[in-house]
């Protein structure tokens, strides 16, 4: 499904964000990549929605080397990859179903398959019961509800999260983690960023350890070791 | 999907435009102000281009004939003067209606009336005036008629037309070139102002706009939306500056009309013959600066 093949991303010629990273996720797995702050987490996410672009090796994702990717193709990329962010990224003014909607309306979608697809993965993150209130009037975890649903629409089968827990009570932190062990139960694969050593070590799942943008860690069945 | 995406980038671009109402308002009325400026000077153009014509249009020459010529030879010389090359009219201004036209013109001076009747007799002598075939042709018809051997002629008024209109061409052609360097001035102003308010917008909507490249809005898509809003700017100054300058050239030209006496002057009916010419051109230039800037700024603080 992804594949890194000795990836390298130099921010400038003395900062190596990521340095030699090779890594094979296969369909379907549920990865938590942990490590401190500025190790390289946040970038090693931008280089696979083609956010950063690499200065060597390769990135395959389904199949498909994005690591010369045209500009016109990235769109493309990024409707195959759902994904989340610590701070949701949601439009203050817009209401919860139409942030959702949102993401359909500038990909071009028609307003029927607008109206069938946003309600639908409202629905799966539980928020079926708050479609017209806004961001500012429902919790924090309900935000980053919203945002997985958002990042569900074009039904991608990779959902990407950076610290998704990361402005959340332990409570709506694990309510998120369950849904993304749900979402992943359907078939998506799920790459948790985060540095949460509670969390990583509850899920008991695959563990990639970054450190100075190199993995110096990858167990089947892992926990926070840092 | 390419109709649903053009109507979807036009509904953002108009809720864009009502959101930031004081943003748009700024860039509407730099863009006016701009096209005023750009208005007046082509008026300035165009009035001096009209006068340079009319006076070219009214130059002639006078040949002043003797008070007992006969009206057989003053026809006969007006015949020949007729088959001169440079010649394209002449007209015949008898004693009679000689007098009659200037007895008209200083009516209401009654010093100069009551001069013409203390004379009790017509002391104004008979004039051929010759109307060249064109402006440039005057200097050789002046020196054919200085050559004109005619014992019916008293007097010749060739007047110094040439230097006259080399004053006029070089006045509007300094006015021209002012007008194109403040025009430049007011062009790069309308540039920068735009640039930085859309660069504000931009940063306004950075949130939307990352929002749009996550979850994989084509770039063309993210740009359309201000693209739309340039156009809707330049249409709406134009409405704008179409009303305030008609307004304008309406309440001008009485003054335009007693300024220049005699000469046909007429800027509105000009605006309104090179309607289209003048505005669409307005309208062009109005809706690059804008996208331009736009994209520009985009570009710059956007990536896209």
């Amino acid at each position: 499904m992804i594949r890194f093949v000795n990836v390298k991303k130099l921010y400038s010629h003395d900062v190596v964000a990521l340095n030699n990273v090779n890594l094979h996720i296969k369909p379907g797995e549920f990865v938590s990549i942990v490590g401190q702050s500025g190790t390289g987490k946040t970038t090693l996410v931008k280089t696979l929605i083609s956010e950063e672009k690499i200065d060597g090796g390769r990135i395959v994702v389904g199949g498909w080397d994005i690591t010369r990717i045209k500009r016109s193709e990235v769109p493309v990329l990024r409707r195959q990859i759902g994904v989340i962010f610590q701070d949701f990224k949601l439009l203050p003014k817009k209401t919860l179903l139409e942030n959702v909607a949102f993401a359909l309306q500038v990909c071009g979608s028609g307003r029927k398959k607008i109206n069938t697809i946003a309600p639908h993965v409202m629905r799966i993150v539980n928020l079926e019961d708050k479609l017209a209130r806004y961001p500012f009037e429902v919790s924090g975890g309900e935000q980053q509800r919203v945002a997985i649903a958002r990042a569900l629409v074009h039904r991608p089968k990779i959902l990407l999260a950076d610290e998704p827990t990361g402005n959340l009570d332990s409570i709506n932190a694990n309510e998120i983690i369950d849904l993304l062990l749900r979402i992943n139960k359907f078939g998506t694969t799920v790459i948790l960023v985060t540095h949460n050593r509670e969390i990583v070590n509850r899920l008991r799942r695959r563990v990639i350890t970054i450190e100075n943008g190199q993995i110096v860690s990858d167990q089947a069945v892992g926990k926070y070791l840092l | 999907m390419l109709f649903i995406s053009l109507l979807r980038a036009v509904k953002f671009s108009l809720q864009d435009i009502i959101r930031n109402i004081w943003l748009s308002l700024v860039i509407i009325i730099i863009l006016i102000l701009a096209l005023f400026s750009i208005n007046l000077l082509y008026t300035v153009k165009v009035i001096g281009q009209a006068t340079v014509s009319a006076v070219k249009e009214k130059i002639d020459v006078s040949l002043f004939l003797k008070n007992d010529a006969t009206e057989e030879e003053i026809l006969a010389l007006s015949q020949r003067l007729k088959s001169l090359p440079d010649v394209k009219n002449v007209d015949y201004i008898s004693k009679d209606k000689a007098l009659a036209a200037f007895t008209d013109k200083h009516q209401d001076n009654q010093e100069i009336i009551d001069a013409l009747k203390q004379l009790k007799r017509n002391p104004l002598s008979p004039t051929l005036i010759i109307k060249p075939n064109s402006f440039e042709s005057i200097d050789d018809l002046s020196k054919r008629l200085d050559a004109l051997d005619s014992p019916l002629i008293e007097s010749r008024n060739f007047a110094n037309y040439k230097l006259m209109l080399q004053k006029i061409d070089s006045i509007t052609a300094k006015v021209a070139e002012a007008g194109l360097l403040i025009s430049l001035i007011f062009a790069v102003i309308t540039i920068l102002v735009v640039y930085n308010s859309v660069r504000v917008a931009t940063y306004t909507h950075r949130r939307e706009i990352a929002i749009m490249r996550l979850v994989g809005a084509s770039s063309w898509f993210i740009k359309l939306p201000f693209v739309f809003s340039g156009l809707i700017y330049a249409l709406v100054s134009l409405g704008a500056i179409v009303a305030v300058y008609f307004l304008f050239l309406t309440v001008l030209q009485p003054y335009l009309e007693a300024f220049f006496v005699s000469y046909n002057i007429n800027l509105l009916e000009h605006y309104r013959e090179n309607f289209f010419t003048i505005f669409a051109t307005q309208f062009v230039a109005a809706a690059l600066v804008n996208i331009i800037a736009s994209l520009s700024a985009l570009r710059v603080y956007s990536k896209i």
